[in-house]
């Protein structure tokens, strides 16, 4: 599990390592990945599908979730995302879809050129 | 300019009277006490211009402003300050000014900083709530609209330091701003 402690520590993608930059630079802690969620299991009870969020931040006891997939694969983890709601409601979880990171990027100047707003 | 416009999401009445109503509640609250209005560059600038117009409690103004991950020198960096309150806090009703919060980390950086200059009060005024974008929980003492997920630009909002002289609050067309 890779953690703000950590420095040069390495993502799944690009966007979640600027991700961790921003929280970095608020001086946020974060862990990446740190809990596996079981949402389906089979007649015997194994589980057959986990959804890991991408952050979790303990000072704020949230996760959050980036997707940046196309609406296809959107679809897919949106899906998860409700099974995991329903399964385990105590979970703060946010989401952040395309657009809105793209929005998000752009603010923190790490996308193309705004100010500080 | 007009022509970069895709729709027009609060308009000029719509902020002034939402203004005006923030305005009284703030009167009523702050009803014999002195307030030091703490303004946020720069999108706070015109909604703090227009809210202090409509104030009747005696209050005075400062500014400030702190660096944004991508535009800091070092990247590798922490937030801090660009400019500072020109005087201490200590002792004083504070109500800090934005024009938006979303994800509440610049908010959230700032009230932490500020309480420890021990102010008398600390409330935050904003006119516009991207409450789905919010990480860190910050409260908002005055909230002027809930602004869903459009990004928007105008009276005071700026897209690559654009349109901030927008008297009201829009949505730019996709070719201008793919967001």
């Amino acid at each position: 599990m890779k953690n703000s402690e950590e420095s040069q520590s390495h993502f799944a993608h690009k966007s979640e390592e600027d991700f961790a930059k921003i929280l970095d630079f608020y001086q946020i802690r974060w862990e990446y990945e740190p809990h596996a969620f079981p949402i389906a299991w089979d007649k015997k009870g194994n589980v057959i599908e986990r959804f890991t969020p991408d952050f979790y931040l303990p000072e704020m006891d949230l996760y959050i979730e980036l997707t940046t997939l196309k609406q296809k694969l959107v679809t897919k983890k949106n899906r998860k995302v409700r099974l995991l709601r329903e399964l385990y409601p105590q979970i703060n979880l946010k989401i952040f879809y395309g657009k809105d990171y793209r929005t998000l990027l752009m603010k923190y100047g790490i996308e193309g050129e705004a100010s500080n707003r | 300019m007009n022509s970069d416009i895709e729709e027009i999401v609060f308009d000029e009445a719509a902020l002034q009277q939402r203004v005006r109503e923030i305005a009284e509640e703030i009167n009523e609250e702050y009803q014999g006490k002195a307030l030091l209005l703490v303004g946020i560059l720069k999108g706070c600038m015109y909604f703090l211009a227009d809210l202090i117009r409509h104030l009747t409690i005696p209050i005075s103004l400062d500014f400030m402003s702190i660096s944004t991950y991508g535009f800091s020198t070092e990247k590798t960096g922490v937030v801090r300050i660009l400019k500072d309150l020109e005087k201490p806090i200590e002792n004083q009703h504070v109500l800090i000014v934005e024009d938006i919060v979303d994800t509440g980390l610049t908010l959230g950086y700032l009230l932490k900083m500020l309480k420890e200059r021990a102010p008398l009060s600390l409330r935050v005024c904003a006119l516009l709530d991207k409450s789905s974008y919010r990480i860190m929980r910050v409260p908002l003492d005055y909230r002027g609209f809930e602004l869903g997920r459009r990004f928007v630009v105008g009276y005071g909002l700026d897209y690559q330091e654009r349109y901030r002289h927008l008297p009201f609050v829009c949505v730019l067309k996709k070719e201008i701003c793919p967001l």
